[in-house]
């Protein structure tokens, strides 16, 4: 019956060690000592968030946790604010402006951002760091040698040709209200001659097997590199910005004041083409995203120099 | 073939990444165990003393068992938050029906007669449990852990969901990437492998810890001793 007892007390220190939010031996968990990083579930999500991840690593003593396959914007927005996770590692102005603050979509890339920064640190107070340098946005996107061939930069000069192109577009954009089809249409003024819905993830292989002229495409998708496709500049700012941004809660950058410098390294450092690699060293050439990120950090020796 | 090529391809590429998954995944696994062992043996000796609890005590184990792990996951989350711990409590959940069921069947199949004259030997009550009862049922007893680990193993896959890491999230990431068979199947793999790991040895174990070979060895060591 001691026997017992003792494993009792045992069993209830155990079990209130886990519930108060200690990390078990090998196990370090989401703790309270320990940065947490969430991330989506998608590979540049993931990239970004051990980016994240090393970095600190690399430049302070402090434990790094990862939380990764966070359901959507909203859930990682969440997992903020209920402290589960101190650091996002991707967060998009256009998805957060609708989502997170539930405010109307700005056109400008510059003015969403000063919004999304001013509006996170007043209503939640977190940071939204300066953006890497690349969006994840939609854009038009063709063959090269037709863009050669046709002249194209823009989504302007698609005007001419419209009446014979092929559009493969995403399922739910045709129909969406505000940055859909219908919108498009209103915005630029003309109309495709044949749209076809399909899966985002076969438009890529449609536009490079030449079943389709135009596609809409995710713009940082590795992919677009890999096919040889070229992303046509919306020239009137249809779309709105999804710039890239790492947000952070403030109580963790009071906890560890370095932190800020640190993620700051990293503002204006990867180019939407630069994203576009590290994705398909992920998706296309199967290596982990802890992997690609480890010898991007490498090549760039850690951004050290500044 | 291709994909063989793809999954070698992918370990070379990611080893490391992997290992430590695995071991994550072992890790959360094992603690689930471990911790159930801690309650559920406890519980089980104590329900075999008092068999009326022993209805009560199994259905509500039962009941637990039913849960779909997934559901469970999301239920802790909701409570405990993101992450390992929430795994590793779900899993302790899951591993206590085994283990309670083969302790209470483990106690109860020791022979009367056994216990009688442990007790005539003037052995008192905890001496009884300690030198007759378990090692009597510890084969029985392991039995329950082998179950509950080879669940456990099955189940911390989803804990991916909630970022617990482990090797569910290789298989999610085969899900989401372009063409994601080959690192779909280097996820599951390594699992199933794993859970089949763990049976074996926890069979070895089980079967060293059998009362009828520590006798017959006994008897072995006494005959060559004469």
């Amino acid at each position: 019956m001691i026997k017992m007892k003792s494993f009792l007390m045992a069993f209830i220190v155990l079990l209130s060690a886990i519930l108060s939010g200690c990390s078990l031996p090998g196990l370090a968990g989401a703790g309270k000592n320990s940065i947490a990083v969430g991330t989506m579930g998608t590979s540049e999500s993931q990239i970004m968030g051990n980016v994240v991840r090393l970095m600190i690593e690399h430049y302070t003593d402090a434990k790094v946790e990862m939380v990764n396959n966070l359901g959507s914007s909203i859930v990682q927005h969440q997992a903020m604010m209920n402290g589960d996770v101190d650091i996002t590692a991707t967060r998009y102005t256009g998805t957060d402006l609708a989502g997170a603050l539930g405010m109307e979509p700005v056109k400008d890339p510059k003015e969403a951002l000063e919004i999304v920064q001013r509006e996170f640190e007043k209503q939640f107070d977190q940071t939204w760091f300066d953006s890497y340098g690349f969006a994840n946005s939609y854009a038009f996107t063709v063959k090269k040698e037709m863009a050669e061939k046709e002249n194209l930069e823009t989504v302007s000069d698609l005007e001419p040709l419209v009446d014979d192109l092929k559009l493969g577009v995403d399922n739910a954009w045709l129909k969406r209200k505000g940055d859909g089809y219908e919108g498009f249409v209103k915005e630029y003024g003309f109309e495709f001659g044949k749209t076809f819905p399909m899966q985002i993830g076969l438009v890529y292989q449609a536009a490079a097997d030449g079943k389709m002229d135009v596609v809409l495409a995710y713009t940082t998708d590795g992919r677009i590199k890999a096919f040889d496709l070229k992303v046509l500049e919306d020239d009137k700012h249809f779309f709105p910005p999804y710039d890239t941004s790492l947000v952070a809660r403030n109580d963790l950058l009071e906890k560890h004041p370095e932190l800020r410098g640190i993620l700051q390294k990293l503002s204006g450092k990867i180019s939407t083409e630069k994203m576009q690699e590290l994705n398909y060293e992920a998706d296309g050439k199967m290596k982990e995203p802890a992997i690609v990120a480890e010898e991007f950090l490498k090549e760039n020796n850690y951004f050290e120099e500044e | 073939m291709d994909t063989i090529m793809d999954i070698l391809n992918y370990y070379s590429n990611n080893g490391a990444y992997v290992w430590e998954q695995f071991y994550r995944h072992f890790l959360m696994s094992a603690y689930g165990v471990l911790f159930a062992a801690i309650v559920a043996i406890p519980l089980g000796i104590l329900i075999a003393r008092y068999r009326k609890l022993s209805g009560w005590v199994i259905s509500l184990a039962n009941i637990i068992q039913t849960i779909p792990a997934l559901a469970m996951l999301a239920v802790l989350m909701l409570v405990m938050g993101l992450g390992t711990n929430t795994v590793v409590f779900s899993l302790f959940l899951y591993s206590l029906l085994p283990i309670i069921k083969n302790t209470y069947t483990g106690i109860l199949n020791v022979e009367q007669a056994l216990l009688e004259s442990g007790k005539a030997m003037g052995m008192t009550k905890f001496q009884v449990l300690t030198m007759v009862e378990l090692p009597l049922a510890m084969s029985v007893i392991m039995a329950g852990l082998r179950t509950a680990l080879v669940i456990t193993i099955g189940v911390a896959t989803i804990g991916t969901f909630i970022g617990a890491g482990g090797l569910g999230d290789i298989i999610l990431r085969g899900t989401n990437a372009t063409d994601g068979t080959a690192i779909i199947l280097a996820g599951a793999i390594p699992t199933a492998l794993m859970a089949v790991i763990a049976d074996i040895a926890m069979g070895w174990i089980e079967k060293k810890l059998s009362p009828n070979k520590t006798s017959k060895q006994a008897i072995q060591q006494q005959t060559t001793a004469a």
